[in-house]
């Protein structure tokens, strides 16, 4: 029978740092731990030192540099091959509610969670600037987001644009409400075609940055499937049709448009 | 001692097999512990036992396991009680599996984990060992004919255990047991294996299948007269079942959908307990209410809906949390905004709960069974005496079974036979 799997607890801060701590890793010598980013070939390795009790510790701090992705956790030891590794106890409970301070302009999100098969993977977000949804409000003409943004500041021309994904066309405009960093707004949705809208904040209008919109400070890695909203149905040319406010896989906030029956 | 534990599946999950390998592994610190799984259907358990527990099956149900296509299987079980909701999993061959293991077996006690396997136990067991029946859920749960058949087996066992003093009260006030010991010991839960709750955030959780006796409805209403008064709380609700459609649409048609979140299931569950300040039970019948211990060994204190059994006896009402009406979502919303009104109240209770709840510590429940079981043994299980003693409870047993409604005047004798 082969030795069990190796598994890791992990801890994670408030300013988007893990602390791993891996038990049972296998093989002597110096271990490592491996960040692996799905689909490309990016790998980030972070030595293991003794923490006492048979377990290995590292941390990634908050500043490290992890692009944005799926990243598959792995533990190396001095010789042998990456081993994935299981979830252990994962405490999350600095990043429920979290704001972070935004330092150098950019918020990094990493969220550990296991994957369909059972693995420990961990999401990574890196954004500058960055536009955090907060409440939204289900109207029956529009969508209210209530919001903050991070790295960067709101102007009197800043606007909520809704892009038609396929099209890439802005199909509606929003002025929003601001006080200091944080924003309301509601976008009208006017007669969509069914498809997608992407929500857009566009701090200092038409001449500056896009910034997506999108859920990340709170330890949900993937929001999609809990923070559910009602549709609306709404009567346009190409017949009546439900508009659904969702989360993306990439937590990005989008609105479905589907042809009501 | 030497201890066998007998258990329907001992490779699946759940919350009877989580108790028995907790109980078993504690144990086997001073006894030497077996489990016996009836049935054997992946290779290896999902939760490792202690490597001191020794582990085996009787029926070998994996595809290619040894037992794969045997045609005993296929014929009806005559032991294991048509009435136990088991029943359709069980076979000829596993009554005759059961029964041979029982016949033989090499243990001071032999303990049932479910009412089937309890009734296999009182009538197959060897003359020798200590017969004692769980009981994880209640009697008045159990159908009529469950009961009924019940009534028949248990007088042969030497003790029976429930999770509730309210559920052993059914048992001896409606069964005739003489010479049974029947006990409450509650469900072990062991101290998690993180920091507890610090009582920062602004979050109640529960947690629990979507079940329509969980009454998630009656939390997710609430929790509406909880937003009106204090919209900076908000609701997590762990769990998946067939009610998610319905709680769905009832959040919606409420607007509470930036306030109340189906979080899905989550394992384990106490990352997700010590992420919130207040945990709610809103529960019509918790036959136990494990969720309610592990809750309060994460450091929060749990508002519950005292019903039938286990909430009342877990939770000190005002002490360590607080007991409200069945059915009743004022009264729910009443005792959420009493402990999230008042910050030190709740913070006071929460170190209660850490502390109360320490008494359903494995080690502590470890030794409930111990004194039971040695105190069956000092008195002559294994023995010659015990034998005697054996049949002549069985005798007893059975003549006072014809005396059933004479209730009154038999409560009083029973009441004495059971705690002798």
């Amino acid at each position: 029978m082969s030795a069990p799997a190796p598994r890791a607890d992990c801890v994670a801060d408030p300013e988007g740092g893990l602390t791993f701590a891996v038990t049972a890793p296998g093989g002597p010598g110096p271990a490592h731990l491996v960040l692996r980013l799905r689909g490309g070939e990016q790998e980030t390795r972070l030595p293991l030192t003794p923490a006492g009790t048979g377990r290995l510790r590292c941390a990634l701090p908050g500043d490290a540099e992890l692009p944005e992705g799926r990243w598959d956790v792995y533990v190396q030891t001095a010789d042998g091959a990456p081993r994935r590794l299981l979830p252990g106890l994962n405490d999350l409970r600095r990043l429920v509610d979290r704001v972070p301070g935004g330092a150098g302009g950019r918020v990094a999100v990493r969220i550990p969670y296991a994957t369909k098969y059972g693995n420990l993977s961990v999401r990574s977000w890196l954004r500058a600037p960055h536009a955090e949804a907060g409440d939204l409000h289900v109207g029956g003409d529009g969508l209210g987001v209530s919001g903050r943004v991070y790295g960067t500041s709101l102007t009197e021309d800043a606007y909520v644009e809704a892009v038609d994904r396929e099209g890439a066309a802005s199909v509606a405009r929003a002025g929003l409400s601001a006080d200091g960093d944080a924003f309301h707004c509601t976008v009208a949705y006017g007669a969509p075609a069914p498809g997608v809208l992407d929500l857009w904040l566009r701090p200092v209008g038409e001449a500056g940055p896009r910034v997506r919109i999108a859920r990340l400070l709170d330890d949900v890695a993937d929001k999609k499937l809990v923070f559910v909203y009602p549709g609306v149905a709404l009567k346009t040319d190409h017949g009546p049709v439900v508009a659904v406010p969702y989360y993306t896989t990439d937590n990005d906030l989008s609105v479905a448009v589907t042809k009501a029956d | 001692m030497q201890i066998s534990f007998l258990i329907h599946n001992a490779y699946g999950i759940g919350g009877t097999i989580r108790t028995t390998y907790n109980l078993a592994n504690t144990l086997a610190e001073q006894h030497d512990v077996e489990i016996v799984s009836v049935f054997r259907h992946r290779e290896k358990p999902v939760f490792a036992p202690d490597p001191r527990v020794r582990m085996r099956d009787l029926v070998d149900i994996r595809a290619g396991g040894a037992d794969a296509g045997d045609p005993e299987l296929d014929r009806p079980a005559r032991v294991f009680p048509r009435a136990d909701g088991r029943y359709k999993q069980y076979s000829a061959l596993s009554d005759r599996r059961i029964a041979e293991h029982l016949a033989t077996v090499d243990a001071d006690v032999v303990v049932g984990t479910r009412p089937g396997l309890n009734v296999h136990i009182a009538r197959q067991t060897r003359r020798g060992p200590i017969r004692v029946g769980q009981e994880h859920l209640t009697l008045d749960n159990h159908s009529a004919r469950l009961r009924a058949t019940l009534r028949d087996a248990y007088p042969r066992l030497d003790a029976l255990t429930t999770t509730t003093e309210a559920d052993a009260r059914s048992y001896r006030n409606t069964m005739r047991l003489p010479g049974v010991q029947v006990r409450a010991v509650p469900n072990p839960v062991p101290a998690p294996a993180i920091e507890p709750a610090d009582g920062s955030g602004q979050w109640v959780v529960a947690a629990g299948r979507l079940a329509p006796v969980k009454r998630y409805d009656l939390l997710v209403r609430a929790f509406d007269k909880v937003r009106e008064q204090r919209p900076d709380w908000r609701l997590r609700i762990y769990g998946g079942g067939g009610q998610k459609g319905k709680l769905r649409a009832l959040i919606d048609e409420l607007g509470l959908y930036n306030h109340v979140y189906l979080m899905g299931p989550a394992h384990p569950i106490e990352p997700e307990w010590v992420k919130g300040s207040i945990a709610a039970v809103t529960s019509s019948m918790e036959s136990f209410g494990m969720t309610i211990v592990e809750a309060m060994r994460c450091g929060l204190p749990v508002v519950s809906t005292d019903c039938p059994h286990g909430p009342g006896e877990i939770i000190d009402d005002g002490v360590d949390g607080r007991l409200v009406q069945v059915n009743n979502a004022d009264a729910v919303a009443g005792g959420l905004l009493e402990l999230i009104d008042n910050g030190a109240l709740r913070q006071q209770m929460a170190h209660a709960a850490l502390k109360n709840s320490g008494r359903f510590d494995p080690s502590r429940i470890a030794e409930h069974y111990e004194s039971l079981f040695a105190a069956l043994v000092a008195r002559g299980g294994g023995t010659f005496g015990g034998r005697l003693r054996g049949s002549l409870h069985r005798t007893r047993g059975a003549l006072l079974e014809g005396a059933y409604t004479v209730r009154d005047a038999g409560r009083r004798a029973l009441r004495k036979g059971g705690t002798a």
